[in-house]
């Protein structure tokens, strides 16, 4: 038998190329709108463990909590009999970030601002070793007692957006079609605006200004003026909403448990790591980075190796550019 | 206008300073002088509250500092340029120069005093768009001054700015020390080894030794004292 007659005959071949371009489209479509909401998680850890260098291992649970409050608001408190399922799951969203910026701002008073800012600037570790025991704590109460409370059923916020989608093309002549999930599309958007409007607060507003000043050296913020521990809770409280926003945005898409933190907060620290540490912008392009290549990995490896090819790819990057994508060298001297 | 009396501070259980009473008038240029280790940064650490004193009073204005936060006191018009320039590496020049200007007084005489600072410093108007990171140590120390005259401080109060400085750039930061006094009239609290250069432009000055005043005197009976010309001019 020679050669030529074991590949697929000439027509064949003609057909399955336009598919492979379609399916890599597809793929890319769908990371370029998961990595946006990811990059929208990444952005509110990044203020809180990339900029104010505290590591909180909750960011996760926080989120879950900002999906449970997303819920509730959706499925009990008026929301879907008020704005109907298309709106209500975003209306949702933007109700449980200010909920949880609450949650976040007395999670550090009374418990954060024991092992970070200025109380620990002295010592040794920056208090890391007490933020990962806390915080680890706080994770696995978070978890329990939501478990207690909402049981451990997989729930979802249902709108008809998540299951109907936007159709691309046909391109190519009639080959290549691209089906962009609504929901998805509506939060990857949603998320991009409100990456825009946090870069033009911490780039250019007062507050902004002093957030970065108290994350870069906290007695001479204080020499200046600034309330270095209240700015750091601001932060914080900023950070754990604006997470919880990303999480009430994939809701409708990704059902959610109790436990779901985890999955997250391992995408979010690889987020932060990956664009660097201290840049916002960066952790948003992390996030992205961490979308595309979880979909695009699912062209060439099972689901199952989805995440183990995001941290394939993690590690290489740290490899070849420690200070990550967008971290510069100069910073923190 | 700064009254410091009877100060006891120090790290954990050891005293670094014992007993330590300055007085700074309204208007006055007063020098602070004494080897290392003396306990000069940890005065100023304590005049701007991330040191509490285990004695003693500060009174600023009237005004008892030690029952205010120390990010309260900078609001009172009290600027600490601190000793290793300490700007915010990660921030532009100019960010650094609108956040000197986080006091109410700062925000409202921005536009006089942020001319008056890039007259006396103009590299920092070329470098105002560069991280304050990328800039040389005399770039640095003159944005941590330029930081805090953009307070509009009614105190300025210097950490060793000549530290770490070539001779000529320390130079010239003295110089244009001298031309904020004779521009504003500002009064100035300056700690600094250079003592020669320190005593020559202080109205006032004091010697601090181990942690106690050991000398104090106006400029002429201080460069006249044989200690002083022993010790520290070398004559």
């Amino acid at each position: 038998m020679s050669r030529a007659e074991v590949g697929p005959p000439h027509g064949v071949r003609l057909m399955t190329f336009p598919i492979l371009v379609e399916n890599v489209l597809q793929s890319l479509m769908a990371g370029l709108l998961v990595g946006a909401i990811y990059g929208l998680m990444c952005v509110g850890l990044a203020l809180i463990f990339g900029i104010m260098r505290v590591i909180n291992f909750a960011q996760g649970d926080f989120m879950m909590l900002g999906m449970y409050v997303a819920y509730f608001f959706f499925a009990a408190l008026g929301v879907q009999p008020l704005f109907g399922s298309i709106f209500g799951p975003y209306v949702a969203a933007f109700l449980a970030a200010p909920v949880l910026f609450g949650v976040g701002y007395f999670a550090h008073q009374f418990l954060i601002s024991r092992v970070s800012g200025t109380r620990t600037a002295q010592l040794d570790g920056e208090g890391h070793y007490a933020q990962l025991i806390l915080t680890l704590g706080i994770a696995l109460i978070l978890q329990n007692a939501s478990q207690m409370i909402f049981g451990s059923m997989v729930v979802s916020v249902r709108t008809p957006l998540s299951s109907t989608a936007w159709i691309i093309g046909p391109l190519w002549g009639d080959f290549i079609e691209i089906f962009v999930n609504k929901a998805r599309a509506i939060a990857a958007i949603v998320s991009l605006l409100v990456i825009a409007g946090l870069a033009l607060v911490i780039g250019g507003t007062r507050l902004g200004k002093a957030l970065r000043a108290s994350a870069d050296d906290p007695t001479a913020a204080t020499y200046i003026g600034i309330d270095v521990n209240f700015a750091h809770r601001i932060a914080f409280a900023l950070g754990i909403s604006i997470t919880a926003l990303a999480g009430g945005l994939l809701a409708p898409n990704y059902p959610f448990h109790p436990f779901v933190g985890l999955e997250y907060v391992i995408i979010m620290y690889a987020g932060v790591v990956l664009g660097g540490l201290g840049s916002i912008i960066g952790a948003f392009w992390g996030g992205m980075t961490i979308g595309i290549v979880q979909q695009m990995s699912a062209l060439v490896l099972p689901t199952q190796l989805q995440n183990s090819a995001i941290f394939v790819f993690f590690l290489l990057i740290v490899l070849l550019r420690p200070q990550g994508l967008f971290g510069r060298v100069t910073e923190r001297t | 206008m700064l009254e410091i009396a009877g100060i006891s501070a120090g790290y954990s259980s050891v005293p670094v300073l014992r007993d330590v009473s300055i007085t700074v008038a309204e208007g006055q240029f007063v020098s602070v002088v004494g080897p290392n280790g003396a306990g000069k940064s940890t005065l100023f650490r304590t005049i701007s509250g991330i040191l509490k004193p285990s004695a003693g009073a500060i009174r600023f204005e009237g005004n008892d500092l030690l029952a205010l936060p120390a990010s309260r006191r900078a609001h009172l018009g009290i600027a600490h340029v601190p000793e290793g320039r300490h700007v915010f590496p990660s921030l532009t020049v100019m960010e650094n120069l609108e956040l000197g200007a986080f006091t109410e007084a700062g925000r409202q005489n921005w536009k006089t005093n942020i001319d008056r600072i890039l007259g006396l410093f103009p590299v920092l108007s070329e470098r105002r768009r560069q991280f304050a990171g990328t800039l040389s140590g005399g770039e640095q120390q003159m944005l941590a001054i330029g930081r805090g005259l953009a307070s509009s401080p009614k105190l300025l109060m210097l950490d060793e700015p000549s530290m770490g400085l070539a001779p000529t750039i320390a130079d010239f930061i003295f110089d244009q020390l001298t031309e904020i006094r004779r521009q504003t009239r500002l009064t100035i609290l300056l700690v600094e080894q250079r003592v020669a250069e320190a005593l020559q432009t202080a109205d006032h000055g004091y010697v601090l030794e181990a942690g106690r005043v050991v000398l104090e005197g106006d400029n002429q009976t201080l460069r006249a004292n044989d200690r002083i010309r022993a010790a520290y001019l070398g004559m």
